[in-house]
Formats: C-alpha cells, sequence, structure tokens
C-alpha cells in the first residue's frame, strides 16, 4: 500500500502508481467483457466476482486487521439460504430486496454478537480461527440436519431476481448479461467502501492493530470494537454476496459453507496478497476459473497444485502475488516500508 | 441405577477415552510448544491409511500400528526440519503452513489410496458382558491402552530428566536456553512425539470407523476444544477431563437428538467456555 507521504499524490500519478489504476483498469475490463465474450464464461463469472466480495472481506479482516476466519462461507451460505427461504416466505415485497437487506442485517449481527462476545474477552486470534472453524462445521451441520427447512444434503433451489421499483419498473435478470452487470455494479460498490475504509482513519487503526496490538490500545483505542467491527463488516458482507450467489447460481447445498469452501477463500486471499483487496478479489475469480477449468482436465493433481500454491505463498511470499507486484513496481527507496 | 443411565455412563467413558487418544498428539505438541498443528487431522488420518496398508501387508496388529506411527512421525519429522522450525516465533504462520500441510496431505493421499471407503479389521471382534451391557471387546482394550500411554506419557514427563527439559522450556524458553538446554532439538524432539502419538491413534481408531480421506477432519476441531477446555500444557488430567467435558457431553446430548445436532451444542459450549475460560478449565487463573 502507499506509504503516506507528505503530500498525497496527484489523481494522474495515483492511477498509474497504485492499485487504483490498476482496479479501474479491471473493472473496465469486465464491463467491457461480454460485448466480446457470451456463453458460459458470462453465465459464469458473476458467481466468481460474488466469490470474490467474500475474497475481500477476509482481506479486509486479515489482511488489515490480522484476524483471520475460517468460516466466511459459513456467512456465504447463510447468505444463500436466506434469498431461498424470502423467496419462500415473503410474497409482498420483491424477495430478493428482502433476501439482500436481511441477509446483510443478519450476517452482520451475527458477527457482531460472536466478535463482540470473543473480542470483548481478548481471545488470541489463533483461538479465534479455531471458533471460526467450528462456526463454519456448525453452519454446514444446520443445513444438513434441519432438512425440512434447508433441505438438507438435497439442497434448496433459489429463483433468479429480477429487479423492480413498484408496479412501473421490472427488469429481469434471467438472462446472463443484465445479471452480469447489475453483480458488475454491486461489486464496484463494494470495492470502493472498501477501499475507501481502509484508507479511512478506521483502516489505519486496524493495521495499527494487526502490526502492534498493545500499542493501539495504550494510544486509547478500543481495540476490540474495532476488531467486532471488521469482522460484523465482513460478515454482513460475505452473507449480502452469498445471497446474490444464491439467486444467480439458483441453488445452495450444505457444503457451500462447509470447512473446505471456507478455507478455499482463505488460499485465495493467500494468493492474491491479504492485503489487497483487488489482489483477493481478482485472486478469487482467477482462481475459482483455474479450478473450474482444470478440475476438468487434470481432477486428481489440481487440488494438491493448489495447496501447494498456498504453502509457497505461506513460507516464500508472504504478500501473495499483489505484494510481490508492489515490491517489484516499487522504487528501491522505498522498498522497505513493506507488506504485512 | 437405571440400565440407560448405566449405558449411558460406558458410552461416554469409552469416548472420552477414544478422544482423549485422538487428541493427545495436539495437546503435545499444542501443549507443549505451542504450535497450533492444524495439521493433526492429517496425521490422524495418515496414521489410519498406513495401518490399512500394513495390516494388507500381512504385518500382525501391533508392529503394525507401531509402524505407521513411526511412518508419520518421519513425515512430522521432515515437516519440523525442512519447514516449521524456521517459524516458532511466528505462531500464527505455523498455523497457516500445518494447514497448508492439511491440504497438500489429504490431496496425497487421496492420490495413494483413492477415495473410497477402507477398513481395517479389528482384532478384537467380539463383545462382552458386563452382566448388564455388551461392550466392544476392542473399544474397552483400547480404552485401557489410552489410559495406560497417559500414564506413561505422564511418568516420562514427571520423573525423567528429559521431562524436566520439557518442563523447563514450556516454564522459560530463554533462561531454559541460558541454562544450556538445546532449544531446537528439544522442540525436534517434541513435535515428533506429538506426530508419533497423532499417527498411533489414527492406526488404533482405525478399526473403529471407516477409513477415509477426510476422517481426521472430524477430530481436528474437537481434538482442538479437547485441549483448550481442559487447559493447554495440561497434558495429563487436562486431556482427560477436556475429553470428558467434549465426549461425555456430545454423548448425553445425543441420547436427546441425533448426534449432529449434539456435536453443534457440545460446539456452542466449548466456544463459551473459551470465552470465559481461555486458559482452559484446569489451568489455576492467574491474578487478574
Amino acid at each position: 500500500m502507499t506509504a503516506a507521504g507528505p503530500a498525497p499524490p496527484s489523481l494522474g500519478r495515483r492511477l498509474t502508481s497504485s492499485e487504483d489504476g490498476v482496479a479501474v483498469l479491471a473493472l473496465a475490463l469486465f464491463a467491457l467483457l461480454p460485448v466480446v465474450v457470451s456463453g458460459y464464461s458470462i453465465y459464469i463469472l458473476p458467481q466468481y466476482m460474488l466469490h470474490g466480495v467474500m475474497a475481500m472481506s477476509l482481506a479486509l479482516l486479515w489482511g488489515r486487521g490480522g484476524v483471520l476466519s475460517f468460516g466466511q462461507a459459513g456467512f456465504y451460505a447463510l447468505g444463500a439460504y436466506t434469498m431461498g427461504l424470502c423467496y419462500r416466505w415473503v410474497p409482498l415485497v420483491n424477495p430478493a430486496y428482502a433476501g439482500m437487506l436481511i441477509a446483510f442485517a443478519v450476517g452482520g449481527l451475527l458477527a457482531a454478537v460472536l466478535g463482540y462476545f470473543l473480542f470483548r474477552a481478548g481471545v488470541r486470534s489463533a483461538y479465534f480461527v479455531l471458533v471460526t472453524l467450528a462456526v463454519s462445521i456448525i453452519a454446514e451441520q444446520v443445513a444438513v440436519s434441519q432438512s425440512q427447512i434447508t433441505g438438507g444434503w438435497n439442497g434448496m433451489y433459489i429463483d433468479r431476481m429480477s429487479l423492480t421499483l413498484g408496479d412501473a419498473v421490472n427488469v429481469s435478470l434471467f438472462d446472463d448479461a443484465p445479471m452480469y452487470y447489475f453483480v458488475l455494479v454491486v461489486v464496484v460498490a463494494v470495492y470502493a467502501c472498501l477501499r475507501w475504509l481502509a484508507h479511512a482513519k478506521f483502516g489505519k487503526v486496524l493495521v495499527g492493530i494487526r502490526e502492534n496490538e498493545d500499542r493501539v490500545l495504550s494510544l486509547g483505542f478500543d481495540v476490540s470494537a474495532y476488531k467486532t467491527a471488521t469482522f460484523a463488516i465482513a460478515g454482513a458482507l460475505s452473507t449480502f454476496a452469498g445471497a446474490l450467489y444464491g439467486t444467480h447460481a439458483g441453488f445452495v447445498a450444505p457444503s457451500l459453507g462447509g470447512v473446505l469452501f471456507s478455507t478455499e477463500v482463505v488460499v485465495w486471499v493467500a494468493i492474491g496478497g491479504r492485503s489487497s483487496l483487488l489482489g483477493a478479489f481478482l485472486a478469487a475469480i482467477g482462481v475459482s476459473f483455474l479450478s473450474n477449468y482444470l478440475s476438468a482436465l487434470i481432477p486428481a493433481y489440481w487440488p494438491l497444485i493448489l495447496g501447494m500454491l498456498f504453502l509457497a505463498v505461506i513460507i516464500f511470499f508472504r504478500g501473495g502475488v499483489a505484494g510481490a507486484l508492489a515490491r517489484w513496481t516499487r522504487q528501491p527507496a522505498t522498498r522497505s516500508a513493506g507488506n504485512g | 441405577m437405571s440400565s440407560t443411565a448405566i449405558s449411558l455412563v460406558t458410552d461416554a467413558t469409552l469416548l472420552t477415552l477414544t478422544l482423549a487418544l485422538a487428541s493427545l498428539g495436539l495437546a503435545v505438541v499444542f501443549g507443549l510448544i505451542g504450535v497450533i498443528n492444524m495439521g493433526h487431522g492429517a496425521m490422524l488420518t495418515l496414521g489410519a491409511y498406513f495401518m490399512w496398508a500394513s495390516i494388507r501387508a500381512g504385518i500382525p496388529f501391533a508392529p503394525a500400528a507401531v509402524l505407521a506411527a513411526a511412518g508419520v512421525a518421519l513425515i512430522g519429522l521432515a515437516l519440523e526440519h525442512f519447514i516449521l522450525r524456521h517459524f516458532y516465533d511466528r505462531p500464527f504462520d505455523t498455523l497457516l503452513i500445518t494447514w497448508g500441510f492439511f491440504l497438500v496431505t489429504t490431496e496425497i493421499i487421496k492420490l495413494v489410496f483413492g477415495t473410497s471407503f477402507r477398513d481395517v479389521p479389528s482384532p478384537l471382534p467380539e463383545a462382552f458382558d458386563l452382566g448388564f451391557q455388551r461392550v466392544p471387546a476392542y473399544r474397552a482394550a483400547l480404552a485401557a491402552f489410552t489410559l495406560t500411554l497417559l500414564l506413561g506419557i505422564a511418568f516420562v514427563f514427571y520423573r525423567t530428566n528429559l521431562g524436566i527439559k520439557i518442563r523447563a522450556l514450556v516454564q522459560n524458553r530463554e533462561m531454559a536456553s541460558l541454562l544450556g538446554l538445546n532449544i531446537a532439538a528439544t522442540y525436534k524432539l517434541v513435535f515428533v512425539s506429538g506426530s508419533f502419538l497423532a499417527g498411533l491413534a489414527g492406526a488404533l481408531i482405525a478399526p473403529m470407523f471407516s477409513v477415509h480421506p477426510y476422517m481426521g477432519m472430524d477430530f481436528l476441531v474437537r481434538s482442538f476444544f479437547v485441549v483448550i477446555v481442559g487447559g493447554i500444557g495440561q497434558i495429563l488430567g487436562g486431556t482427560l477431563v477436556g475429553s470428558f467435558l467434549i465426549g461425555g457431553a456430545e454423548t448425553f446430548f445425543a441420547q436427546f437428538s441425533t448426534q449432529t445436532f449434539a456435536q453443534t451444542v457440545v460446539f456452542a459450549l466449548a466456544i463459551i467456555v473459551l470465552r470465559f475460560r481461555p486458559e482452559g478449565l484446569l489451568t489455576p487463573r492467574s491474578g487478574q
């Protein structure tokens, strides 16, 4: 990240030298893609972008706050089930709106309660990982065992959403391209918000907590409140993204919230670069795409390669791809201001 | 006492000791050198598969179990020597590395042994009658073995020179090193012992469960909760108390609902214990 110098760099310089430029370029490419490509890629990409939103939420939590969660997919699955239940139980308004709102609120609230409960007592970050691991196991088990609501192993079918505004407007997102653009708009909005948050005072305090929790505490900041808030934001975003994923995929099964998918998110973020929102986002899309492609081509070896890649990143390149790129493009003089 | 209550107690005792066996390796590694070994589950699975392969190769039960445990210990030694020992001062990275070890090992197991379920035949297939309940002989023998193993570890820990060294290391690493203790070698020994115990546990529980690539996963979180609830570093009492609370509660709640639901409730309870006694139930509270 840009180590804050005495004067903020101009917009032009920021676009060419930092992550912002790459972000604008990448998102512009995503916006142009349906013009050039059609078919399966346009169908599947929104799902990967929503995975990417979950990855960004983890990048905020882990990369900024130093709090690792093995349970983000639990929230994601909660969102998808919430969306499905809204289609079943909310007949009056547009069920998709209700689903998105309720998912956001429920996910945020749940994470806030869990975070408050644990961080207030000063539970160590390693224990927090174990608790979130248990959370994702609980999420999967609840989804399996409450089969009269969730459909158990058989999963739950969910309708594709429409955009409505009163009786006047009704845009069906049933086709791939409109859904693609809707998800893209959501992604841009989430990225913008998270980027702002990360560079605001909030994000700086978070980095401080990651680097030296005791010092930030002694400076008078309420560390546990910051951690709780971050976990709540990450939980709300993951659940919200999960709700959209549910209506896009049309189906949700318990394994979406399970341990294996939860830790896959950690693998994406580690590879992309835990301190880079964009890196996490692009890695989620890239690895998901590769997984889809290679698991048809070399089904037995791909998860092994991914696991080894994860190990290599943790051992040799803690900053992931984004960290390596930032180090490579940066001036040698500022190279020491490193990634965490 | 009604016969339901007696069978409940028997079930809880057997599950407690099975859990204690499965958690021992983790209790040693996590409790003594503070490595959060997320690869513990994979080590159990490896032990079970090595057991299956050894039995198939015609090796008798007991030597096969020792061989399986030694194989896992060797893998643990490689992991420690080539990777982990460089990260002891960054505990959070050891957590991630051992998780990566879990991911890679699970995939290699799938490649080598396949994904279908394997069975290790029980050496004691009969059950004996206690008068009020029939107990599978193998589970009972395993429970007795677990108790012996715990006592043996306690003996090493509290009555030998090596035990004194390890306890010194746990109490004060710098001071122990200044007094001439070889810290690196002791860490290595503890990690390899933990791997051996995990492999042994995997080999010995294999006859009671189907052997499949994710079997250790079921034990990973439970083992961590056993160690944390019991108290980190409380190898003997902590592991027993933790196993009793986790396993006993699971048996108890399973009476009223399904096994899955019982496990969910127990995890939730363990999180609450973790919140209020993060140092475990057996560790004396330090003055706050």
